[in-house]
């Protein structure tokens, strides 16, 4: 009998085990092996835009932590580190940079989750607003997430599989005073976000918007604290959002929202 | 680069395996005259849309190169390279120069 036959024969494959049976050859005793088999698990992929810092970073981190691999998209330094973390030096207005980035990260494998997280803001009144400003937020903020989502989404139809999740702002729906270049930008992402879930549905892509009020970060301290209450206020969260608290949520969203819903952290009519 | 011989084999091999993916054995028969769209073509725009992706990764596992098929170049021809199997051969000869 050779060797190898009539056994249950171990391969490690990563952190995972899988068991090949080699059958007896005829006539031959078979051994009896009873075993627990787990399945071969593959690491699931995420592809973070703005993760240098904020949002993107804290959301980097917590998948990192659940075992996932994930590679960001950051226009300068990230001094995240972790094995299965790849930093990519990428401007998101630049097509044919997100291009190159995406192709790389696609040889490498799947990609499972794309969040469009990169962003700009600016506050002012709409009629003291430079034009160069509002040019400049519907490039970082809708142009930079249909080139990420364009070169992810061909990936993802090739897979016939994968999440795309946009992030937007309750200043959206509450169509806040004094940020009506932002607002114009974010709702740009939202008619994107609808209209991409209906055409790549029926690949098996899934595409979503998730909103937040403002943030507990660098960028919201320095913005008045009445100006930050009266929004916290109006979304029902007079406690503001902790970046904590909009981890859990973006990521709840990635595991039940359907096609082309827009959800917000907040009562938001 | 690809010939023509090549490329048109490329297309024919992508377009049956979406045949037998969406159903439509009527694809597994196209030939280089098969209109890819408009008034009774093989596929409607979601499938030309999984096509010109799915081609991108042959096309890169065939020669190596990145190429985006359906840029400004191919969408303002006179002549549209997607509406004809031979057609979408023979741009794929060309943008693999």
């Amino acid at each position: 009998m050779n060797k190898d036959e009539g056994k249950n024969n171990r391969h490690e494959a990563g952190k995972a085990t899988f068991i090949e049976w080699t059958p007896p050859a005829a006539g031959q005793p078979r051994e009896v092996e009873l075993v627990m088999m787990a399945p071969p698990v593959r690491r699931l992929v995420a592809l973070i835009t703005g993760s240098s810092q904020g949002l993107g970073r804290a959301l980097a981190e917590r998948l990192l932590s659940e075992g996932w691999t994930v590679h960001g998209f950051a226009r300068g330094p990230q001094d995240l580190t972790h094995a299965a973390f790849t930093a990519h030096a990428v401007d998101v207005t630049d097509e044919a940079a997100v291009r190159s980035a995406v192709g790389s990260v696609a040889e490498a494998g799947r990609i499972d989750l794309l969040v469009n997280n990169a962003g700009a803001a600016s506050m002012n009144a709409l009629l003291l607003t430079p034009g160069s400003v509002a040019e400049q937020l519907m490039r970082v903020n809708y142009l930079g997430t249909f080139h990420c989502l364009q070169a992810v989404g061909k990936v993802m139809v090739r897979q016939r599989a994968g999440r795309i999740i946009n992030l937007t702002t309750v200043a959206v729906p509450l169509s806040l005073e004094g940020e009506a270049a932002y607002v114009a930008s974010k709702a740009a992402v939202e008619a994107l976000t609808q209209v991409a879930a209906k055409e790549l549905a029926s690949s098996g892509v899934v595409v979503t918007a998730v909103g937040f009020g403002p943030v507990d970060t660098k960028l919201t301290r320095a913005v008045p604290k009445a100006a930050l209450a009266k929004i916290n206020a109006a979304i029902g969260r007079p406690e503001g959002t902790t970046m904590a608290q909009a981890v859990d949520f973006l990521l709840a969203h990635s595991r039940s929202a359907l096609a082309g819903k827009v959800e917000y952290l907040g009562h938001v009519l | 680069m690809l010939n023509r011989e090549q490329a048109l084999a490329l297309v024919l091999r992508r377009l049956a395996a979406l045949g037998r993916e969406l159903g439509k054995p009527d694809l597994e028969q196209a030939d280089a005259s098969t209109r890819l769209f408009g008034e009774n073509a093989a596929l409607d725009s979601i499938g030309l849309v999984t096509l010109i992706a799915d081609l991108e990764e042959d096309i890169r596992v065939a020669t190596g190169k990145t190429v985006t098929l359906a840029d400004e170049k191919a969408m303002s021809r006179l002549t549209s390279p997607f509406r004809r199997v031979d057609l979408l051969a023979e741009y794929v000869v060309e943008v693999t120069k």
